[in-house]
């Protein structure tokens, strides 16, 4: 007969189709979704992880490293545990129910491709394991060789300055030569693994080919391919390469295995609770009950730890001994270099997260600190004001922040408030400081002898303290 | 550089032919093993039933088969190798070509840096691959899929004219879903970037500001803020991938709808057995086709990514300037000077009243000013890194590209390379005497003797603000050029010791030009001070 089971075929055809086309819609889906949400996920831990990390261990971390692993880490470790894992799962899985097909038309055929399987796994055990270690060198090299390059273009202006570019561009091309041989190295191992895979399954089809015509043709009586319907062997011709397709896939997964897992291991390093945060030595003993108003000094030589006693005093660094804390820390308002400069405009800059005060008083104060008549940072309290404040000088910066906490009333933070400073803008933030004493408490960390001198307490700390291995 | 440019360009082109070739290759092979096992086991189910069986030359077809196995095999992966490599050598070259015109760019010069946080330069390293890789990852998919479609759908025009009809409207299906998720693409794409840069920007100016925002309490706001960027940005690609699936989904079912099509056609205009094997020929060239049909919205995310790319790297390579450099320099000038020179600020602005300049060799000036008063300005407009006016030499003007030519500027924010120390110090033809000379003389000996020698390996966090400005206080002492600009070079030593390096400094370059910009007073015989209101 042989006319039942093709006229199943052709009604089941269609239904069969659209199913599949159906069920891989969803799966892609499905795992986008799976992905963005392990990558979200992840990445709001991370968040978490930066939040118990000390302020000191924070700054010592590198920055355009630490922004990488919270941008992409993340999406590569779920590429890895979600896209490469449904990969191996399929691997599992695939050949499995493409046997069975093969087994309901003709065991032989299943069985001839089943025999090819231990070869095929052989070779991705050989070539899988080398391939896996010379792919994580490369992940490795490209992050050294994207080093480099953010460090050639981190120091263009002084490359330019020394008249070394064209020096510089032929060492990063002959750098990236080298990185482009040793890809192509890792490349060639992939390709023939993916290669040899491609080559088995034609094999086997081959051979299948071979056998089935010879069983049509009445040449050979081998068990199960002889006297098979056109529309048998048609089927297992159609179903073979799927067999092998699952391995071909997952060989290509090599990319996105190496990348996921170093990913993971750097997120792991970065962002890791345990590793040593720079404990402060527990050296200052001094009884510091702050008065809650006047101006405090911290004096000392460069290196005596004036800057780690700020923080302590902060209660950042992780030291929670209430009895050390300046009030409760959001109630400060620190004045330095490194302060983060938000807003579009100075206005905006200038009464980040403060109680907005009165335009006459915001006015007042821009002007008294000089920041009206710059004239490097033209057009007054509307002067626009770049991200990051990249248009802005460090003495610009410093004034900000001077402004910010003289208008806010809360307790302020000063570390070195007149560095960087001239003579004139320095001693209106002397005297700034000095008379918002009179209302609160101003704790200024610097090496300013007038400063110094107006000091309500000064607390001087011996060069050379072991407080140094902390700062 | 530019020979080896012409024969990278050279090689690349050859290799992408060949890449070419052998994805032709690699599809038409895949096309005939298809059909040609189908037909084969059709033509031998047929001889079988009769005596033909024992007359039938199926060594033939069998040898092509194998033939066709093993060329798409060899094909496809000699395309990959041969593609990859050809990509490699352009992203090579067009790494190069943006440093070199990100140094070309006038804001290199004009303000800092402000591409100094690895997070967008990471983002320019993608562009660059995104585009060089354009051609494996769309271009070349692109055509294959166009090339086979033509080949086949001709071959079932001749065979099954009427399987034409549900074929091309599943393939209409699957171009508008592409299309219109190539709609969707463009605006997630640019949603993407911006969101990315934006979050990027703000995470890294949270981490240079973490005491001060932990002591306020405003650090898990903004961090949270920050990195929601990123999520959102994910979330994004997240949309961009569910309208993805809708393309690739239409795209899987043309292979056996297309053969189902082919099969049912001939079927219908009455072919049986023997015509029918023709059909089958073509119908399984359907399904090899149909393998590479997927993934299709890939190819059109990829070809939107490199255009996007191609567009950010284009902000660069365009603004910068054809190289302007002068071919032949000037003499070298003995003095410098302008009688009104108009002072500008980094942006273009016109700063302050004009200034008469006179710089003489053997006679250091001395800028010297309230911070904002434009020392740095001044110092970079008398190299020609800013501002184009003219200054005159000692016959001629002076174009600023011509000063540019003979300046050496010692930066007050200079960088130190990761390099060794011998190539930090940018004197590549000092002998090793003298290199150690100027690291004595700027009291450095001791340091770089520790670090491992002039071979030793530094980087910026290894030296502290001092050392690193006696480094760079080196540079100049090593530099042949006739002009010598310091920013600063008193800053970060203290006064005892910036005396002395800086008269041992001047001392040295007495047959130069040498102009210092300082805040601090330096007092110092034969200089001329130059006060900056």
């Amino acid at each position: 007969m042989g006319g039942d089971p093709a006229l199943w075929s052709i009604v089941a055809l269609p239904p069969l189709i659209v199913a599949g086309a159906l069920a891989g819609y969803a799966a892609e889906r499905c795992q986008a979704s799976a992905e963005t949400r392990v990558s979200i996920g992840l990445r709001a831990l991370s968040g978490e992880r930066l939040q118990a990390l000390p302020a000191t261990l924070l700054t010592s971390l590198p920055a355009g490293a630490l922004t990488i692993a919270l941008h992409r880490h993340p999406q590569a470790v779920a590429r890895l545990v979600v896209g490469h894992r449904a990969a191996v799962a399929m691997t599992a899985g695939g050949p499995l129910l493409a046997a069975a097909a093969l087994a309901s038309v003709s065991w032989p055929s299943a069985l001839l491709v089943l025999l090819l399987t231990p070869v095929m796994i052989v070779f991705f055990a050989l070539v899988g394991g080398a391939m896996q270690a010379r792919a994580a060198e490369q992940e490795r090299s490209f992050r050294q060789l994207a080093g480099q390059f953010a460090d050639r273009i981190r120091a263009l202006p002084t490359i330019l300055a020394n008249d070394a570019l064209a020096i510089e561009a032929d060492k990063l091309s002959g750098r990236m030569n080298t990185y482009a041989e040793r890809t192509m190295g890792v490349l060639r191992l992939a390709f023939v693994n993916a290669g040899l895979i491609d080559f088995f399954a034609s094999l086997s089809i081959a051979m299948l080919a071979v056998f089935l015509g010879l069983g049509h043709l009445g040449l050979a009586t081998l068990p199960g391919f002889a006297r098979l319907e056109l529309w048998q062997s048609l089927f297992i011709l159609m179903i073979a390469p799927e067999f092998f397709a699952p391995f071909r896939r997952l060989s290509e997964q090599y990319h996105a295995k190496a990348e996921g897992l170093a990913a993971a291991e750097a997120l792991d390093r970065l962002l890791d609770p345990v590793r040593s945060p720079a404990r402060p030595v527990d050296v200052i003993a001094v009884d510091l009950d702050l008065p809650s108003r006047g101006l405090v000094v911290i004096t000392g030589p460069s290196g005596a730890g004036k800057s780690t006693l700020l923080r302590r005093l902060a209660g950042l660094d992780g030291v929670t001994d209430a009895a050390e804390k300046v009030d409760h820390p959001t109630n400060c308002v620190w004045i330095a270099i490194d302060c983060l400069v938000v807003g579009r405009s100075l206005a905006e800059a200038i009464c980040a997260d403060i109680p907005p005060p009165t335009s006459e008083r915001l006015c007042a104060m821009a002007q008294r600190l000089g920041l009206l008549d710059d004239g490097l940072l033209p057009g007054g309290l509307a002067a626009p004001i770049v991200p990051g404040g990249a248009n802005l000088s460090g003495g610009q910066r410093l004034r900000i922040a001077v402004a910010r906490a003289l208008l806010s009333d809360r307790t302020i933070i000063a570390d070195e408030p007149t560095a960087k400073l001239d003579a004139v803008a320095a001693r209106t933030i002397r005297l700034a400081l000095h008379e918002a004493a009179a209302h609160r408490l101003v704790l200024v960390a610097s090496h300013d002898p007038e400063l110094i001198a107006l000091a309500d307490r000064r607390v001087h700390l011996q060069g050379g303290c072991d407080l140094e291995g902390t700062a | 550089m530019n020979a080896d440019e012409a024969v990278r360009e050279r090689m690349s082109s050859r290799l992408w032919r060949q890449a070419g070739a052998l994805a032709l290759a690699a599809l038409l092979c895949g096309l005939l093993l298809g059909g040609l096992s189908a037909w084969f086991l059709g033509s031998v189910a047929l001889a079988g039933l009769s005596a033909a069986a024992y007359t039938f030359n199926y060594h033939v077809p069998g040898a092509l088969i194998r033939l066709f196995a093993i060329g798409r095999t060899a094909a496809r992966y000699g395309e990959r190798l041969i593609g990859h490599k050809a990509a490699l050598v352009d992203q090579t070259r067009h790494r190069i070509a943006l440093f070199d015109a990100m140094a070309a760019a006038p804001a290199t010069r004009a303000v800092g840096w402000q591409l100094a946080d690895q997070a967008r330069l990471a983002d320019y390293l993608d562009d660059v691959e995104d585009v060089d890789f354009t051609r494996l990852r769309s271009t070349f998919p692109a055509g294959l899929l166009a090339v086979g479609l033509a080949v086949v759908s001709l071959a079932t025009l001749f065979v099954a004219p009427l399987a034409l009809v549900p074929i091309a409207g599943l393939v209409g299906l699957a171009a508008a879903a592409t299309r219109r998720c190539a709609r969707h693409g463009v605006s997630l794409l640019s949603q993407i970037r911006a969101e990315d840069s934006v979050a990027a920007g703000a995470v890294g100016a949270i981490l240079d500001s973490a005491v001060p925002l932990r002591a306020e309490g405003r650090w898990p706001r903004l961090c949270w803020d920050a990195l929601q960027g990123f999520s959102r940005a994910d979330l994004s690609l997240k949309d961009l991938r569910h309208h993805q699936a809708l393309p690739d989904a239409l795209a899987s079912t043309l292979g056996p709808v297309a053969a189902a099509s082919t099969i049912a056609a001939a079927w219908l205009d009455g072919a049986r057995s023997g015509d029918l094997l023709i059909s089958v020929f073509v119908a399984f060239s359907w399904l090899a086709l149909g393998e590479t049909a997927q993934g299709v919205s890939r190819i059109a995310v990829a070809a939107l990514r490199a255009h996007a790319a191609r567009s950010a790297i284009a902000r660069w390579t365009e603004s910068a300037p054809s190289s302007a450099e002068p071919t032949e320099a000037p003499a070298e000038p003995s003095r410098l000077h302008g009688r009104a020179l108009q002072r500008v600020a980094p942006d273009g602005r016109p700063l302050k009243q004009p200034l008469a300049l006179d710089l003489q060799v053997g006679r250091p000036t001395i800028l010297v000013g309230a911070s904002g008063a434009g020392k740095t300005s001044l110092l970079k407009q008398i190299a020609g890194w800013i501002g184009d006016d003219a200054l005159q030499g000692d016959d001629t003007a002076l174009t600023a590209s011509e000063r540019r030519s003979f300046a050496m500027v010692c930066l007050h924010d200079a960088a130190i390379l990761a390099d060794t120390v011998r190539a930090n110090l940018f004197a590549p033809s000092a002998p090793d005497d003298e290199l150690w000379a100027a690291l004595e003389a700027m009291e450095l000996g001791g340091r770089i003797r520790d670090a491992g020698g002039l071979d030793g390996w530094i980087a910026q966090g290894m030296l502290s603000l001092g050392e690193a400005q006696r480094l760079n206080l080196a540079r100049a002492w090593l530099s042949a050029k006739p002009l010598i600009l310091l920013d600063e070079p008193t800053e970060h030593l203290d006064a005892e010791q910036a005396r002395r390096l800086i008269a041992r400094l001047l001392d040295r370059l007495r047959g130069k030009i040498v102009v210092i910009a300082s805040h601090r007073h330096i007092a110092m015989e034969g200089v001329i001070e130059l006060p900056l209101d």
